[in-house]
């Protein structure tokens, strides 16, 4: 049967989409409606486009099959689900077997004074980070970033190294804290703090003047450029207005199905078992999965346990969730590490020996993602694992021969060594000969053992001299 | 060579200690050139101070003992009991007693230890409220202790939780209150508080903390009756022990003119010698370098220091001591032993917590990754001496390996 596909949106989802189903031999038309006037680009790049390291051109992403029909610059208005028709702004209208929305987000914008002009445009000097249009390189002069999620703290270091002054403006008290726990917070701050940006935690702004922000604390801070990183909210419009169920996003089933069975959901603009997309990765999985679906497969989607990489340069660090809110069990265990001098960190909630989630910062990051990928247990030395060692120990698991084995009375593992070849085999005679065990008895065990070894046949004493 | 006298003011857990080594072994005074005069205020001669919540549990005041008749029949030893030393003539060389005898001595050696802290609040004094320090102390827990009531320890610590495990004991029920937010927050952190503390639930011990006392008001009987915490808790208790800390016993110092360290304690100097040259303190009483010490060990190596010195052999001086200290009581396993808290800069804290099994492991390394520094256990502690044993010392297997004893 040959089925009409056309996909609202213009964007990474919507590319795969259009790619794979040619790919998996669709049959029927696909036709791509896509709002900005650029070809589909790889979003999640923009932030190189900010900073000058990459030109708007670079992002784009490979030409689409010639079979695919690609509108661009141009929105889809209405869906008239009774019909299976759309209308564009150019009044044009399109007829489909299946819908699919791939519309995105859109920046949300917080409510400060003087953020918006009278004609709800963005005041002279604020800026966001959403489209190829919105970033051109920024003018020299200082900067506050205002959000202190992933996209604030990428952006706040990228246009310190470019050579801005940046101030970082977030109204929670850690940075990245939807990621990132306690300790992850702490190293970078740290990070932050060491190349420069001043930062500002629990702060709201309260009006933006030209050049100037004003915080709830009555500071101004410099703001030549306000850059806009308050997150996004699902582009939902045209969902709504033809009743289709939306949350936060639209909702979807595990065939990604909307709540009319014609119409299709992917990418930033969906909502799938309670959480709402955010990521190109994520999209790029679910147009995977519909592509598969619509060309057959029975498949249900099911999304892979989201890997979070912050590009900040020389600063590894993950966060690793699971795949959705849904997928949180109890976790059996947990491991950290904290070196907050050398700027590395590690927190791990395992199950079954396997991660679960976790944080890490420093050279960990790949061995940890390694793992986490495979779903692989976790290797006996941990430590190693997330320092990042060669698992290599002194002596060989032997106590050093001045080893202090019981404290009350100093006895060192030498001393008692020398009181078994005096005669004392076992450990009331050791203790009569040195005091060990008679303080606190805490170290009776190991005295205990001691008396196992030395007792033990010469060949299986290992180190002993 | 003249037969010279020792005198010990304080027959404790360091006084004992002292005595022994001074007469015994192949590091003792076999030449016998020193007596001995132990001025003891107990009534009874050296006990070991560290177990005795076992009196609690079944053990009688004989198995406590550290003094035995090889000690009191020692012609070189002479033992004072009932004779707290009241002061000392530094110019005549001599110290009074209660009992109005005077001793003459070549060398004076203080190990008054400590007496517990009772902070300043209403109703300390009433009858129903005791310390945790001495046998006669946990005599009298005893004969006042009513099962099935609640009674109030007050302190978080090492010692107020053997406090509350002895109560429980007496078939009483327990409240602890802790002005720090977790508990024994001298030896462990945060992570290994929580285990602690849900350890602690689980056996019927109730926790306040991050609060005080506010005061302890009598009942009909004039005996305590309740008491009411800082964050408006009230608890009807007939019996309060107070284990909120210890203060070193230096009355002797004024009167001697003998210098005390900022927060008490005879000032002595790493050779635990005060600036009297013959004149030494040891164990709780004193602050070597101004420091005190609070517990058993960095007693001892306090007296075998002196010990070394008066029998004239080479050794080192008293060199420090950690906070280490395993809970003993109670059923429950927490341990902090060396830096427990990562204060040394540059230090890396790895954790290991398992939430079925209930365990919390910390341990803390040097920059390196590779030397122990220190850390936590709670909820198993096995692992425990041989960790101590390797703090300060480059690991010699992975801690996971070492926690887990594989
Ligand atoms: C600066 C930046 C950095 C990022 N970094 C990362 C990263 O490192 N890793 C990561 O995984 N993700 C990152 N992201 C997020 C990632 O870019 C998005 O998750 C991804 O772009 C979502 O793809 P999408 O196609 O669902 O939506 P979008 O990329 O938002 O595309 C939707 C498109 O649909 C168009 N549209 C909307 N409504 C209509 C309509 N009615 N008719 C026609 N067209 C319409 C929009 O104009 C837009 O072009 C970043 C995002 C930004 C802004
Ligand atoms: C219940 C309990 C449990 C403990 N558990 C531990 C533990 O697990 N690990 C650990 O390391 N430590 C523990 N401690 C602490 C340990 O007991 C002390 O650190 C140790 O006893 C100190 O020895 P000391 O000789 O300095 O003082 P003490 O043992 O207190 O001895 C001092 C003696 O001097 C006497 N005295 C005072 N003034 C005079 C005077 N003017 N004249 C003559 N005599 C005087 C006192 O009456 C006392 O008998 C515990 C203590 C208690 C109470």
């Amino acid at each position: 049967m040959k089925t009409d596909v056309v996909v609202v949106g213009g964007g990474p989802a919507a590319h795969r989409l259009a790619a794979r189903l040619v790919q998996y031999g669709h049959r029927g038309t696909v036709t791509v409606i896509g709002a900005e006037d650029n070809a589909p680009y790889n979003r999640a790049l923009l932030g190189s486009v900010l900073d000058g390291t990459l030109s708007p051109g670079q992002l784009t992403l490979p030409a689409l099959p010639s079979t695919v029909r690609l509108l661009t610059g141009t929105r889809v208005r209405t869906i008239d689900r009774a019909r299976h028709t759309v209308r564009l702004d150019d009044g044009r209208e399109l007829t489909y077997d299946v819908l699919v929305l791939a519309t995105g987000a859109r920046p949300r914008l917080p409510w400060v004074p003087g953020l918006v002009t009278a004609r709800g445009q963005l005041a002279d000097g604020v800026r966001t980070v959403r489209t190829a249009t919105d970033c051109h390189p920024l003018p020299a002069g200082p900067v506050t970033v205002l959000g202190g999620g992933i996209l604030g703290v990428e952006s706040a270091l990228r246009l310190r190294r470019a050579g801005h002054e940046v101030t970082l403006v977030h109204r929670e008290h850690a940075l990245m804290e939807r990621y990132f726990d306690a300790g992850a917070c702490a190293v970078l701050d740290d990070l932050l703090a060491e190349r420069g940006v001043a930062v500002q935690l629990g702060r709201r702004a309260t009006e933006f003047m030209p050049g100037k922000l004003v915080l709830d604390d009555g500071q101004v801070v410099a703001a030549g450029t306000l850059l806009l990183c308050t997150g996004v909210e699902p582009e939902t419009a045209p969902a709504r207005a033809c009743e289709l169920a939306v949350r936060d996003g639209v909702v979807v089933d595990d065939r990604l199905r909307t709540s009319d069975p014609h119409i299709h959901a992917i990418g930033d603009c969906a909502e799938h078992a309670g959480a709402v997309g955010a990521t190109v990765t994520g999209a790029w999985e679910q147009a995977d999965a519909l592509a598969r679906i619509l060309t057959g497969t029975n498949r249900p989607f099911s999304p892979s346990p989201q890997v979070l990489r912050p590009r900040i340069a020389d600063f590894d660090a993950v966060a690793l969730t699971p795949a959705s809110a849904k997928g949180i069990e109890e976790a059996e265990e947990t491991i950290s590490l904290m070196d907050r001098a050398g700027g590395r960190y590690a927190w791990l909630a395992l199950r079954g020996g396997r991660i679960q989630r976790g944080v890490v910062i420093g050279p960990a990051v790949a061995a940890v993602g390694f793992l986490h990928e495979r779903a692989a247990v976790l290797p006996e030395d941990r430590l190693a694992l997330l320092t990042g060692s060669d698992g290599t120990y002194a002596e060989d698991g032997v106590l050093p021969d001045d080893a202090v084995v019981c404290h009350c009375n100093n006895v060192t593992h030498a001393a008692l060594r020398q009181a078994w070849t005096g005669g004392a085999h076992d450990p009331a005679a050791l203790a009569r000969a040195t005091r060990a065990t008679t303080g606190c008895g805490s170290c009776t065990g190991v005295v205990r053992e001691l008396c196992a070894t030395l007792g033990s046949p010469p060949q299986a004493q290992g180190g002993a001299s | 060579m003249r037969t010279r006298t020792l005198v010990v003011a304080g027959y404790g857990m360091a006084g004992h200690r002292l005595v022994e080594e001074m007469r015994t072994g192949n590091r003792g005074d076999a030449d016998g050139t020193w007596r001995i005069v132990v001025l003891a205020e107990e009534p009874r001669p050296a006990y070991d101070r560290v177990a005795l919540s076992s009196l609690l549990s079944g053990a009688s005041a004989r198995d406590l003992t550290l003094a035995g008749p090889d000690v009191l029949g020692d012609p070189r030893v002479e033992v004072h009991l009932h004779s707290p030393v009241t002061g000392i003539d530094r110019t005549a060389g001599t110290v009074t007693c209660a009992k109005g005898r005077v001793f003459g001595y070549d060398a004076l050696v203080l190990a008054t230890g400590s007496r517990p802290f009772v902070p300043p609040v209403p109703g300390r004094e009433l009858p129903g409220c005791f310390v945790y320090r001495t046998v006669e102390d946990i005599d009298a827990i005893r004969a006042a202790a009513q099962p099935g009531r609640d009674a109030v320890v007050v302190g978080g610590g090492l010692l107020g939780l053997e406090a509350a495990g002895g109560l429980r004991q007496l078939g009483m029920r327990p409240h602890v209150v802790e002005m720090a937010p977790w508990l024994m927050a001298q030896q462990i952190d945060a992570g290994g508080g929580r285990v602690l503390a849900e350890a602690i639930a689980r056996l019927g011990v109730r926790v306040h903390c991050s609060t005080v006392l506010r005061g302890i008001e009598p009942g009909a009987n004039g005996r305590a009756a309740r008491v009411t915490l800082d964050d408006g808790t009230v608890v009807d208790a007939p019996l309060v022990v107070f284990s909120a800390g210890v203060r070193p016993r230096d009355e002797l110092a004024d009167p001697a003119a003998l210098a005390r360290a900022e927060r008490g304690g005879f000032l002595v100097d790493q050779w635990c010698r005060t600036a009297d040259e013959r004149v030494w303190a040891i164990g709780e009483c004193a602050a070597v370098e101004g420091r005190c010490h609070g517990l058993a060990a960095p007693g001892y190596r306090m007296a075998e220091t002196v010990a070394r010195q008066l029998l004239g052999r080479e050794g080192d001086a008293f060199a420090g001591a950690d906070a280490s200290a395993r809970l003993k009581l109670l059923g429950v396993d927490v341990a902090g032993f060396g830096d427990a808290h990562a204060r040394t800069g540059g230090s890396i804290e790895y954790v290991r917590e398992d939430r079925r099994a209930g365990t919390y492991a910390k341990v803390v390394l040097d920059r390196d990754g590779r030397t122990l520094l220190g850390g936590v256990l709670a909820g198993d502690t096995r692992a425990y001496p041989v960790l101590r044993a390797l703090t300060g010392r480059e690991l010699t297997a992975s801690p996971d390996t070492l926690l887990t004893g594989a």
